[in-house]
Protein backbone atom coordinates (compact mmCIF):
# COMPACT_ATOMS: atom_id res chain seq x y z
CA UNK A 1 0.00 0.00 0.00
CA UNK A 2 0.99 3.26 -0.92
CA UNK A 3 0.86 6.29 1.58
CA UNK A 4 1.75 9.78 0.80
CA UNK A 5 4.52 9.52 3.50
CA UNK A 6 6.00 6.42 2.14
CA UNK A 7 8.22 8.43 -0.11
CA UNK A 8 10.42 9.64 2.63
CA UNK A 9 10.96 5.75 3.57
CA UNK A 10 13.76 5.05 1.51
CA UNK A 11 17.11 4.92 3.11
CA UNK A 12 18.96 8.18 4.48
CA UNK A 13 22.16 9.14 1.80
CA UNK A 14 24.54 11.13 1.68
CA UNK A 15 22.76 14.00 -0.19
CA UNK A 16 20.54 13.75 2.77
CA UNK A 17 22.48 14.66 5.26
CA UNK A 18 24.35 17.34 3.01
CA UNK A 19 21.00 18.57 2.28
CA UNK A 20 20.24 18.81 6.10
CA UNK A 21 23.15 20.22 6.97
CA UNK A 22 22.92 22.63 4.55
CA UNK A 23 19.26 23.92 5.44
CA UNK A 24 20.59 24.51 8.82
CA UNK A 25 23.88 26.86 7.90
CA UNK A 26 21.45 28.32 6.16
CA UNK A 27 18.85 28.73 9.22
CA UNK A 28 21.90 29.87 11.16
CA UNK A 29 23.18 32.31 8.71
CA UNK A 30 19.43 34.23 8.91
CA UNK A 31 19.56 33.90 12.55
CA UNK A 32 22.94 35.31 13.19
CA UNK A 33 22.47 38.84 12.53
CA UNK A 34 19.34 39.05 14.65
CA UNK A 35 22.33 37.69 17.90
CA UNK A 36 24.10 40.12 16.74
CA UNK A 37 21.41 43.15 16.78
CA UNK A 38 20.60 41.89 20.35
CA UNK A 39 23.54 41.17 21.61
CA UNK A 40 25.17 44.83 20.60
CA UNK A 41 21.75 46.47 21.74
CA UNK A 42 22.71 45.25 25.79
CA UNK A 43 26.49 46.00 25.61
CA UNK A 44 28.84 48.87 26.51
CA UNK A 45 30.92 50.12 23.32
CA UNK A 46 34.21 48.22 25.60
CA UNK A 47 32.84 44.82 25.39
CA UNK A 48 32.20 44.91 21.90
CA UNK A 49 35.27 46.06 21.06
CA UNK A 50 36.48 43.46 22.89
CA UNK A 51 34.67 40.91 21.29
CA UNK A 52 31.76 41.33 18.99
CA UNK A 53 30.38 37.65 19.49
CA UNK A 54 30.55 37.36 23.24
CA UNK A 55 27.11 37.87 25.30
CA UNK A 56 27.63 41.02 28.07
CA UNK A 57 28.86 40.62 31.23
CA UNK A 58 25.74 43.10 32.52
CA UNK A 59 22.79 43.94 30.09
CA UNK A 60 23.17 47.69 29.38
CA UNK A 61 19.34 48.88 29.64
CA UNK A 62 20.12 52.61 29.32
CA UNK A 63 21.16 51.81 26.14
CA UNK A 64 17.79 51.53 24.84
CA UNK A 65 16.50 55.06 26.62
CA UNK A 66 19.49 56.60 25.44
CA UNK A 67 18.74 55.66 21.98
CA UNK A 68 15.04 56.86 22.50
CA UNK A 69 16.70 60.22 22.85
CA UNK A 70 19.50 60.74 20.23
CA UNK A 71 17.68 59.18 17.42
CA UNK A 72 14.60 60.71 17.95
CA UNK A 73 12.74 57.33 17.98
CA UNK A 74 9.42 58.53 19.22
CA UNK A 75 8.71 60.96 16.42
CA UNK A 76 9.99 58.89 13.91
CA UNK A 77 7.63 56.16 15.31
CA UNK A 78 4.58 58.67 15.40
CA UNK A 79 5.40 59.53 12.17
CA UNK A 80 5.94 56.07 10.97
CA UNK A 81 2.61 55.01 12.64
CA UNK A 82 0.84 57.73 10.73
CA UNK A 83 1.64 57.08 7.95
CA UNK A 84 1.12 53.63 7.61
CA UNK A 85 -2.03 53.82 9.18
CA UNK A 86 -3.62 56.48 6.96
CA UNK A 87 -1.85 54.93 3.47
CA UNK A 88 -3.01 51.56 4.56
CA UNK A 89 -6.51 52.60 5.30
CA UNK A 90 -7.03 54.73 2.06
CA UNK A 91 -5.02 52.16 -0.22
CA UNK A 92 -7.61 49.09 1.18
CA UNK A 93 -10.73 51.52 0.54
CA UNK A 94 -9.94 53.23 -2.64
CA UNK A 95 -8.72 49.82 -4.12
CA UNK A 96 -10.77 47.42 -3.24
CA UNK A 97 -13.61 50.13 -4.24
CA UNK A 98 -12.08 50.31 -8.08
CA UNK A 99 -10.88 46.20 -8.01
CA UNK A 100 -14.33 45.58 -7.48
CA UNK A 101 -15.99 47.80 -10.27
CA UNK A 102 -13.00 46.83 -12.57
CA UNK A 103 -13.45 43.17 -12.06
CA UNK A 104 -17.33 43.01 -12.34
CA UNK A 105 -17.56 45.27 -15.92
CA UNK A 106 -14.28 43.83 -17.24
CA UNK A 107 -16.46 43.52 -20.79
CA UNK A 108 -16.41 47.04 -20.91
CA UNK A 109 -13.90 49.19 -22.52
CA UNK A 110 -13.33 52.11 -20.27
CA UNK A 111 -12.98 48.97 -17.37
CA UNK A 112 -10.11 47.40 -19.16
CA UNK A 113 -8.31 49.89 -20.01
CA UNK A 114 -7.77 51.35 -16.89
CA UNK A 115 -7.19 47.78 -15.72
CA UNK A 116 -4.31 47.81 -18.46
CA UNK A 117 -3.34 51.11 -17.02
CA UNK A 118 -2.18 49.98 -13.99
CA UNK A 119 -1.14 46.64 -15.16
CA UNK A 120 1.35 48.96 -16.81
CA UNK A 121 2.29 51.00 -14.00
CA UNK A 122 3.27 48.03 -11.90
CA UNK A 123 6.14 47.80 -14.26
CA UNK A 124 7.31 51.52 -13.70
CA UNK A 125 10.27 52.07 -11.94
CA UNK A 126 9.79 54.66 -9.64
CA UNK A 127 12.51 56.62 -10.79
CA UNK A 128 10.85 57.41 -13.84
CA UNK A 129 8.41 60.05 -11.76
CA UNK A 130 10.53 60.84 -9.21
CA UNK A 131 11.93 63.88 -10.75
CA UNK A 132 8.48 64.94 -11.40
CA UNK A 133 7.03 64.15 -8.16
CA UNK A 134 9.82 65.69 -6.39
CA UNK A 135 8.82 69.01 -8.52
CA UNK A 136 4.96 68.29 -8.05
CA UNK A 137 5.39 68.11 -4.61
CA UNK A 138 7.65 71.32 -3.98
CA UNK A 139 5.46 73.47 -6.26
CA UNK A 140 2.59 72.64 -3.83
CA UNK A 141 4.53 73.41 -0.94
CA UNK A 142 3.93 69.29 0.15
CA UNK A 143 7.82 68.14 0.83
CA UNK A 144 8.26 67.22 4.51
CA UNK A 145 4.70 66.68 4.96
CA UNK A 146 3.29 63.36 5.48
CA UNK A 147 0.20 64.03 3.71
CA UNK A 148 1.87 64.63 0.62
CA UNK A 149 3.76 61.51 1.29
CA UNK A 150 0.81 59.59 1.98
CA UNK A 151 -0.44 60.79 -1.08
CA UNK A 152 2.04 59.65 -2.49
CA UNK A 153 2.76 55.95 -1.07
CA UNK A 154 -1.27 55.59 -1.88
CA UNK A 155 -1.05 56.70 -5.49
CA UNK A 156 1.87 54.26 -6.45
CA UNK A 157 0.50 51.15 -4.45
CA UNK A 158 -2.88 51.55 -5.86
CA UNK A 159 -2.17 49.28 -9.24
CA UNK A 160 -1.06 46.44 -7.05
CA UNK A 161 -3.59 46.39 -4.53
CA UNK A 162 -6.45 47.14 -7.46
CA UNK A 163 -4.57 43.84 -8.85
CA UNK A 164 -5.39 41.51 -6.11
CA UNK A 165 -8.62 42.91 -5.30
CA UNK A 166 -9.67 42.34 -9.19
CA UNK A 167 -7.93 39.07 -9.34
CA UNK A 168 -10.06 38.02 -5.78
CA UNK A 169 -13.65 39.89 -6.90
CA UNK A 170 -13.92 37.46 -9.82
CA UNK A 171 -13.94 34.34 -7.47
CA UNK A 172 -16.98 36.15 -5.47
CA UNK A 173 -20.40 35.23 -6.44
CA UNK A 174 -22.90 37.83 -7.30
CA UNK A 175 -26.13 36.28 -6.24
CA UNK A 176 -25.80 37.91 -3.67
CA UNK A 177 -25.48 41.59 -4.80
CA UNK A 178 -28.24 40.74 -7.74
CA UNK A 179 -30.55 39.98 -4.33
CA UNK A 180 -29.72 42.41 -2.68
CA UNK A 181 -30.80 44.94 -5.17
CA UNK A 182 -34.08 43.17 -5.53
CA UNK A 183 -34.34 44.35 -1.66
CA UNK A 184 -34.05 47.74 -2.78
CA UNK A 185 -30.31 48.53 -1.93
CA UNK A 186 -28.61 51.54 -3.13
CA UNK A 187 -25.27 51.37 -4.85
CA UNK A 188 -23.42 52.62 -1.24
CA UNK A 189 -25.24 50.07 0.73
CA UNK A 190 -24.95 47.62 -1.78
CA UNK A 191 -21.29 48.25 -1.40
CA UNK A 192 -20.33 48.68 2.03
CA UNK A 193 -22.75 46.62 4.00
CA UNK A 194 -23.05 42.97 1.29
CA UNK A 195 -19.94 43.25 -1.25
CA UNK A 196 -17.15 44.59 1.11
CA UNK A 197 -17.47 42.00 3.94
CA UNK A 198 -17.16 39.04 1.27
CA UNK A 199 -13.95 40.43 0.35
CA UNK A 200 -12.46 40.09 3.84
CA UNK A 201 -10.05 37.35 3.17
CA UNK A 202 -8.21 39.89 0.35
CA UNK A 203 -8.50 42.76 2.36
CA UNK A 204 -6.56 41.20 5.58
CA UNK A 205 -3.76 39.94 2.64
CA UNK A 206 -3.43 43.33 0.80
CA UNK A 207 -3.46 45.43 4.51
CA UNK A 208 -1.13 42.98 6.25
CA UNK A 209 0.85 43.50 3.04
CA UNK A 210 1.02 46.98 2.98
CA UNK A 211 1.77 47.81 6.49
CA UNK A 212 5.27 46.02 6.18
CA UNK A 213 5.34 47.89 2.79
CA UNK A 214 4.34 51.38 4.12
CA UNK A 215 6.22 50.76 7.48
CA UNK A 216 9.53 50.18 5.59
CA UNK A 217 9.17 52.40 2.87
CA UNK A 218 12.75 54.12 1.69
CA UNK A 219 12.64 55.59 -2.07
CA UNK A 220 9.76 58.06 -1.91
CA UNK A 221 10.08 58.89 1.78
CA UNK A 222 14.19 59.89 1.25
CA UNK A 223 13.07 62.55 -1.10
CA UNK A 224 10.06 63.87 0.18
CA UNK A 225 10.66 64.06 3.98
CA UNK A 226 14.12 66.20 3.97
CA UNK A 227 13.49 67.57 8.28
CA UNK A 228 13.97 65.77 11.25
CA UNK A 229 10.65 66.24 12.69
CA UNK A 230 8.64 64.76 9.67
CA UNK A 231 11.00 61.42 9.20
CA UNK A 232 9.78 58.37 9.73
CA UNK A 233 12.07 55.32 10.89
CA UNK A 234 13.79 53.76 8.24
CA UNK A 235 14.69 57.74 7.16
CA UNK A 236 15.48 58.87 10.62
CA UNK A 237 17.73 55.72 10.87
CA UNK A 238 19.52 56.34 7.37
CA UNK A 239 20.49 59.51 8.80
CA UNK A 240 21.32 58.32 12.47
CA UNK A 241 23.18 55.37 11.31
CA UNK A 242 25.20 57.60 8.23
CA UNK A 243 26.58 59.40 10.79
CA UNK A 244 30.29 58.61 11.71
CA UNK A 245 29.99 59.44 15.14
CA UNK A 246 27.31 57.26 16.38
CA UNK A 247 27.63 54.87 18.98
CA UNK A 248 27.06 52.10 17.21
CA UNK A 249 25.51 50.36 20.71
CA UNK A 250 22.99 53.05 20.42
CA UNK A 251 22.31 52.04 17.12
CA UNK A 252 21.77 48.39 17.66
CA UNK A 253 19.18 49.48 20.62
CA UNK A 254 17.60 51.59 18.24
CA UNK A 255 17.40 49.30 15.57
CA UNK A 256 15.84 46.60 17.52
CA UNK A 257 13.61 48.72 19.13
CA UNK A 258 12.18 48.96 15.83
CA UNK A 259 12.18 45.41 14.98
CA UNK A 260 10.25 44.34 17.58
CA UNK A 261 6.83 46.21 16.55
CA UNK A 262 7.46 44.59 12.71
CA UNK A 263 8.30 40.89 13.90
CA UNK A 264 5.16 41.14 16.32
CA UNK A 265 2.68 41.93 13.29
CA UNK A 266 4.52 39.71 11.11
CA UNK A 267 3.79 36.71 13.55
CA UNK A 268 0.40 37.82 14.30
CA UNK A 269 -0.12 38.06 10.01
CA UNK A 270 1.88 35.77 8.81
CA UNK A 271 -1.09 33.68 7.18
CA UNK A 272 -2.30 36.96 5.42
CA UNK A 273 1.00 37.64 4.09
CA UNK A 274 2.25 34.37 3.33
CA UNK A 275 -1.06 34.22 0.97
CA UNK A 276 -0.36 37.55 -0.45
CA UNK A 277 2.60 36.83 -1.94
CA UNK A 278 1.52 33.34 -3.23
CA UNK A 279 -1.71 34.99 -4.52
CA UNK A 280 0.15 38.01 -6.56
CA UNK A 281 2.60 35.92 -8.08
CA UNK A 282 0.64 33.21 -9.33
CA UNK A 283 -1.98 35.37 -11.33
CA UNK A 284 1.02 37.89 -11.76
CA UNK B 1 -30.56 39.84 -14.75
CA UNK B 2 -29.18 43.98 -14.47
CA UNK B 3 -25.94 44.90 -13.73
CA UNK B 4 -25.03 44.69 -10.07
CA UNK B 5 -24.33 48.70 -9.57
CA UNK B 6 -26.47 51.25 -11.13
CA UNK B 7 -24.94 53.19 -13.73
CA UNK B 8 -22.98 56.26 -13.38
CA UNK B 9 -22.38 55.16 -9.54
CA UNK B 10 -20.19 52.54 -11.00
CA UNK B 11 -17.75 54.99 -12.47
CA UNK B 12 -17.94 56.80 -9.17
CA UNK B 13 -16.40 54.02 -7.24
CA UNK B 14 -13.41 54.41 -9.81
CA UNK B 15 -12.83 57.80 -8.63
CA UNK B 16 -11.19 57.47 -5.19
CA UNK B 17 -8.23 55.34 -6.78
CA UNK B 18 -8.04 57.21 -10.56
CA UNK B 19 -7.33 60.30 -8.23
CA UNK B 20 -4.64 59.14 -6.07
CA UNK B 21 -3.03 56.86 -9.04
CA UNK B 22 -3.27 60.23 -11.27
CA UNK B 23 -1.51 62.32 -8.80
CA UNK B 24 0.59 60.34 -7.92
CA UNK B 25 1.78 58.39 -11.53
CA UNK B 26 -0.19 59.55 -14.45
CA UNK B 27 0.95 63.16 -14.45
CA UNK B 28 3.85 62.92 -12.79
CA UNK B 29 4.96 60.39 -15.78
CA UNK B 30 3.38 63.06 -18.30
CA UNK B 31 5.71 65.68 -16.96
CA UNK B 32 8.56 63.34 -16.45
CA UNK B 33 8.37 63.21 -20.65
CA UNK B 34 7.95 66.88 -20.86
CA UNK B 35 11.11 66.95 -18.52
CA UNK B 36 13.36 64.94 -20.62
CA UNK B 37 13.57 67.95 -23.35
CA UNK B 38 14.45 70.43 -21.13
CA UNK B 39 17.83 71.33 -19.61
CA UNK B 40 15.74 71.75 -16.19
CA UNK B 41 18.26 72.19 -13.52
CA UNK B 42 15.45 71.00 -10.99
CA UNK B 43 16.07 74.05 -8.87
CA UNK B 44 15.16 77.04 -11.12
CA UNK B 45 12.12 78.30 -12.16
CA UNK B 46 13.43 78.51 -15.83
CA UNK B 47 14.57 76.03 -18.49
CA UNK B 48 14.61 75.82 -22.27
CA UNK B 49 13.56 73.04 -24.25
CA UNK B 50 16.50 71.28 -25.83
CA UNK B 51 14.99 68.71 -27.94
CA UNK B 52 16.73 65.38 -28.26
CA UNK B 53 19.54 66.26 -26.99
CA UNK B 54 19.63 64.62 -23.50
CA UNK B 55 18.91 61.65 -25.12
CA UNK B 56 22.46 62.18 -27.48
CA UNK B 57 24.16 63.44 -24.67
CA UNK B 58 23.91 60.44 -23.57
CA UNK B 59 24.71 58.27 -26.22
CA UNK B 60 28.13 60.13 -25.01
CA UNK B 61 28.26 59.95 -21.38
CA UNK B 62 31.30 57.79 -20.34
CA UNK B 63 29.73 58.15 -16.69
CA UNK B 64 26.63 56.24 -17.76
CA UNK B 65 28.73 53.06 -18.41
CA UNK B 66 29.58 52.53 -14.72
CA UNK B 67 26.18 52.68 -13.67
CA UNK B 68 24.79 50.15 -16.09
CA UNK B 69 27.58 47.56 -15.36
CA UNK B 70 26.92 47.76 -11.88
CA UNK B 71 23.40 47.33 -11.80
CA UNK B 72 23.18 44.19 -14.75
CA UNK B 73 26.12 42.82 -12.42
CA UNK B 74 24.20 43.23 -9.17
CA UNK B 75 20.75 42.12 -10.49
CA UNK B 76 22.15 39.12 -12.23
CA UNK B 77 23.83 38.33 -9.04
CA UNK B 78 20.82 38.58 -6.93
CA UNK B 79 18.64 36.39 -9.32
CA UNK B 80 21.10 33.60 -9.72
CA UNK B 81 21.76 33.14 -5.80
CA UNK B 82 18.16 33.78 -5.15
CA UNK B 83 16.97 31.63 -6.83
CA UNK B 84 19.11 28.78 -6.18
CA UNK B 85 19.06 29.34 -2.48
CA UNK B 86 15.25 29.62 -2.61
CA UNK B 87 14.50 26.72 -4.75
CA UNK B 88 16.86 24.46 -2.12
CA UNK B 89 15.23 25.74 0.80
CA UNK B 90 11.76 25.08 -0.61
CA UNK B 91 12.57 22.07 -1.77
CA UNK B 92 14.19 21.05 1.55
CA UNK B 93 11.11 22.50 3.50
CA UNK B 94 8.83 20.82 1.30
CA UNK B 95 8.09 17.86 3.77
CA UNK B 96 6.48 17.31 6.75
CA UNK B 97 9.02 17.43 10.18
CA UNK B 98 8.82 19.20 12.62
CA UNK B 99 10.25 22.44 13.22
CA UNK B 100 9.14 23.34 9.57
CA UNK B 101 7.29 26.50 10.33
CA UNK B 102 9.55 27.43 12.55
CA UNK B 103 12.51 27.54 9.79
CA UNK B 104 10.04 29.04 7.50
CA UNK B 105 9.74 31.81 9.91
CA UNK B 106 13.35 32.19 9.89
CA UNK B 107 13.73 32.70 6.55
CA UNK B 108 10.88 34.86 6.16
CA UNK B 109 11.85 37.40 8.95
CA UNK B 110 14.53 39.14 7.71
CA UNK B 111 12.79 40.14 4.60
CA UNK B 112 9.96 42.11 7.06
CA UNK B 113 12.81 44.74 7.78
CA UNK B 114 13.46 47.60 5.97
CA UNK B 115 16.90 48.03 3.63
CA UNK B 116 17.77 50.26 6.27
CA UNK B 117 18.04 48.24 8.82
CA UNK B 118 19.32 45.32 6.93
CA UNK B 119 22.44 47.18 5.59
CA UNK B 120 23.40 48.54 8.77
CA UNK B 121 23.20 45.19 10.47
CA UNK B 122 25.25 43.16 7.82
CA UNK B 123 27.58 46.59 7.64
CA UNK B 124 28.42 45.86 11.09
CA UNK B 125 28.70 42.21 10.51
CA UNK B 126 30.88 42.54 7.41
CA UNK B 127 33.04 45.30 9.48
CA UNK B 128 33.53 43.90 13.04
CA UNK B 129 32.59 40.39 12.74
CA UNK B 130 34.69 39.78 9.42
CA UNK B 131 37.01 41.75 10.48
CA UNK B 132 37.80 39.14 13.97
CA UNK B 133 36.54 36.50 13.19
CA UNK B 134 37.98 35.15 9.24
CA UNK B 135 40.17 38.29 9.97
CA UNK B 136 38.61 39.52 6.13
CA UNK B 137 37.98 43.35 5.60
CA UNK B 138 34.29 44.42 4.59
CA UNK B 139 33.06 43.78 1.21
CA UNK B 140 31.59 46.99 0.97
CA UNK B 141 34.84 49.10 1.83
CA UNK B 142 36.07 47.39 -1.77
CA UNK B 143 35.69 48.22 -5.18
CA UNK B 144 35.93 44.35 -6.05
CA UNK B 145 33.70 42.82 -3.91
CA UNK B 146 31.06 45.52 -3.01
CA UNK B 147 28.25 44.50 -5.07
CA UNK B 148 28.46 40.98 -3.95
CA UNK B 149 28.47 42.09 -0.54
CA UNK B 150 25.04 44.55 -1.45
CA UNK B 151 23.95 41.66 -2.90
CA UNK B 152 24.08 39.48 -0.13
CA UNK B 153 22.43 41.43 2.16
CA UNK B 154 19.80 41.83 -0.51
CA UNK B 155 19.69 38.13 0.04
CA UNK B 156 19.04 38.08 3.16
CA UNK B 157 16.66 40.69 3.01
CA UNK B 158 14.12 39.27 0.30
CA UNK B 159 14.64 35.69 -0.13
CA UNK B 160 11.45 35.18 2.08
CA UNK B 161 9.47 36.19 -0.72
CA UNK B 162 10.76 33.84 -3.90
CA UNK B 163 10.63 31.18 -1.12
CA UNK B 164 7.15 31.18 -0.16
CA UNK B 165 6.24 31.43 -3.99
CA UNK B 166 8.39 28.43 -4.57
CA UNK B 167 6.37 26.67 -1.57
CA UNK B 168 2.81 27.01 -2.60
CA UNK B 169 4.10 25.83 -6.28
CA UNK B 170 5.68 22.76 -4.69
CA UNK B 171 2.18 22.30 -2.89
CA UNK B 172 0.37 21.93 -6.27
CA UNK B 173 2.60 19.17 -7.14
CA UNK B 174 -0.08 16.66 -7.10
CA UNK B 175 1.27 13.68 -4.73
CA UNK B 176 0.43 10.92 -7.57
CA UNK B 177 3.07 12.34 -9.89
CA UNK B 178 5.81 11.12 -7.33
CA UNK B 179 3.96 8.11 -6.40
CA UNK B 180 3.70 7.04 -9.83
CA UNK B 181 7.81 8.08 -10.52
CA UNK B 182 8.65 5.92 -7.26
CA UNK B 183 7.04 3.03 -8.62
CA UNK B 184 8.75 3.36 -12.12
CA UNK B 185 11.83 3.11 -10.18
CA UNK B 186 12.68 6.59 -10.93
CA UNK B 187 15.91 8.04 -8.95
CA UNK B 188 16.03 11.50 -7.27
CA UNK B 189 17.14 13.63 -10.06
CA UNK B 190 15.03 12.13 -12.56
CA UNK B 191 12.32 12.92 -10.90
CA UNK B 192 13.24 16.43 -9.90
CA UNK B 193 13.96 17.08 -13.23
CA UNK B 194 11.14 15.24 -15.03
CA UNK B 195 8.42 16.22 -12.46
CA UNK B 196 9.14 19.23 -10.34
CA UNK B 197 10.68 21.08 -12.59
CA UNK B 198 8.34 20.82 -15.13
CA UNK B 199 5.56 21.13 -12.71
CA UNK B 200 6.95 24.62 -10.82
CA UNK B 201 7.91 26.15 -14.05
CA UNK B 202 5.30 28.95 -14.05
CA UNK B 203 6.80 29.87 -10.27
CA UNK B 204 9.94 29.72 -11.81
CA UNK B 205 9.30 32.17 -14.36
CA UNK B 206 7.29 34.42 -11.91
CA UNK B 207 10.11 34.66 -9.19
CA UNK B 208 12.99 34.95 -11.81
CA UNK B 209 11.31 37.60 -13.52
CA UNK B 210 10.18 39.62 -10.17
CA UNK B 211 14.00 39.11 -8.95
CA UNK B 212 15.48 40.24 -12.03
CA UNK B 213 13.14 43.06 -12.61
CA UNK B 214 13.12 44.44 -9.31
CA UNK B 215 17.27 44.13 -8.44
CA UNK B 216 17.34 45.91 -12.05
CA UNK B 217 15.82 48.65 -9.74
CA UNK B 218 17.69 48.68 -7.05
CA UNK B 219 18.14 51.67 -5.11
CA UNK B 220 17.60 51.18 -1.33
CA UNK B 221 19.63 49.08 -0.65
CA UNK B 222 23.14 50.40 -2.11
CA UNK B 223 21.91 54.16 -0.98
CA UNK B 224 21.85 52.59 2.92
CA UNK B 225 24.62 50.35 2.80
CA UNK B 226 27.45 52.19 1.15
CA UNK B 227 25.67 55.73 1.98
CA UNK B 228 25.23 56.26 -2.38
CA UNK B 229 27.14 53.92 -4.60
CA UNK B 230 30.59 54.35 -3.01
CA UNK B 231 33.70 53.09 -2.95
CA UNK B 232 33.99 55.49 -5.76
CA UNK B 233 30.80 54.89 -7.40
CA UNK B 234 31.88 51.30 -7.14
CA UNK B 235 28.21 50.46 -6.20
CA UNK B 236 26.32 52.60 -8.23
CA UNK B 237 23.09 51.58 -9.91
CA UNK B 238 21.06 53.53 -12.77
CA UNK B 239 18.42 54.30 -10.06
CA UNK B 240 21.05 56.21 -7.80
CA UNK B 241 22.67 57.75 -10.91
CA UNK B 242 19.24 58.94 -11.48
CA UNK B 243 18.99 60.04 -8.33
CA UNK B 244 22.01 61.73 -7.95
CA UNK B 245 21.32 63.85 -11.47
CA UNK B 246 18.80 65.36 -9.65
CA UNK B 247 20.27 66.33 -6.08
CA UNK B 248 24.05 66.20 -6.60
CA UNK B 249 24.55 67.36 -10.08
CA UNK B 250 21.27 69.51 -11.10
CA UNK B 251 20.79 67.98 -13.97
CA UNK B 252 17.06 67.04 -13.53
CA UNK B 253 16.28 67.23 -17.68
CA UNK B 254 19.02 64.88 -18.27
CA UNK B 255 18.63 62.52 -15.40
CA UNK B 256 14.62 62.47 -16.60
CA UNK B 257 16.04 61.49 -20.35
CA UNK B 258 18.21 58.57 -18.53
CA UNK B 259 14.97 57.46 -16.80
CA UNK B 260 13.15 57.08 -19.59
CA UNK B 261 15.75 55.19 -21.42
CA UNK B 262 16.07 52.88 -18.19
CA UNK B 263 12.38 52.18 -18.30
CA UNK B 264 12.34 51.10 -21.89
CA UNK B 265 15.23 48.66 -21.21
CA UNK B 266 13.16 47.56 -18.30
CA UNK B 267 9.89 46.80 -20.08
CA UNK B 268 12.39 45.09 -22.52
CA UNK B 269 13.95 42.88 -20.50
CA UNK B 270 10.80 41.64 -18.44
CA UNK B 271 8.70 40.99 -21.56
CA UNK B 272 11.68 39.01 -22.89
CA UNK B 273 12.24 36.73 -20.03
CA UNK B 274 8.88 36.10 -19.28
CA UNK B 275 8.11 35.53 -23.29
CA UNK B 276 11.40 33.03 -22.84
CA UNK B 277 9.79 31.19 -20.06
CA UNK B 278 5.89 31.10 -21.53
CA UNK B 279 6.85 28.87 -23.96
CA UNK B 280 8.67 26.64 -22.10
CA UNK B 281 5.55 26.30 -19.02
CA UNK B 282 3.80 22.94 -19.37
CA UNK B 283 -0.15 22.91 -18.97
CA UNK B 284 -1.60 20.13 -17.03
Amino acid sequence: MIRSGSINLRKIDCLDVLSILMLFVFAAIFIFPFYICIVTSIKTPLETATSVLALPSEIQWSNFSQAIKISKFSTAFINSSITTFCSVFLIVVCSSMAGYVISRNYKQKFFTLIEMLYLGAMMLPFQIIMIPVYRMMKNMNMINSLWGLILLLVGTSMPYSTFLYIGFVKTVPKELEEAAIVDGYGPYRLYWQIVFPLLKPITSTVAALHVLWMWNEFTISLIMLQKDSVRTIPIQQYFFFGQYTVNLNLGFASAVLSMIPVIIFFLASQKYIIEGVSAGAVKG
Amino acid sequence: MKHSLVKGSKYIFLIPSLFFFGISMFIPFLTGLNVAFTNWDGLSKSYDYVGFNNFRLMLSDKNLIVPIRNTIYYALFVTVFNNIITLFLAVMLNRKFRGRNILRTIFFVPTCLSAVLAAFTWGFIYREVFQNVFGANSPLGSMKYVIPGIAGITLWNSCGINLVIYLAALANVPNELNEAALIDGAGRWRKFWNITVPMIMPAFSVCVTLTLTYSLREFAMPMAATSGGGPARASETMAIYIYNNLYAFNRAGYGQAVAFAFMIFLIFIGYSVSRIFRSREVEL
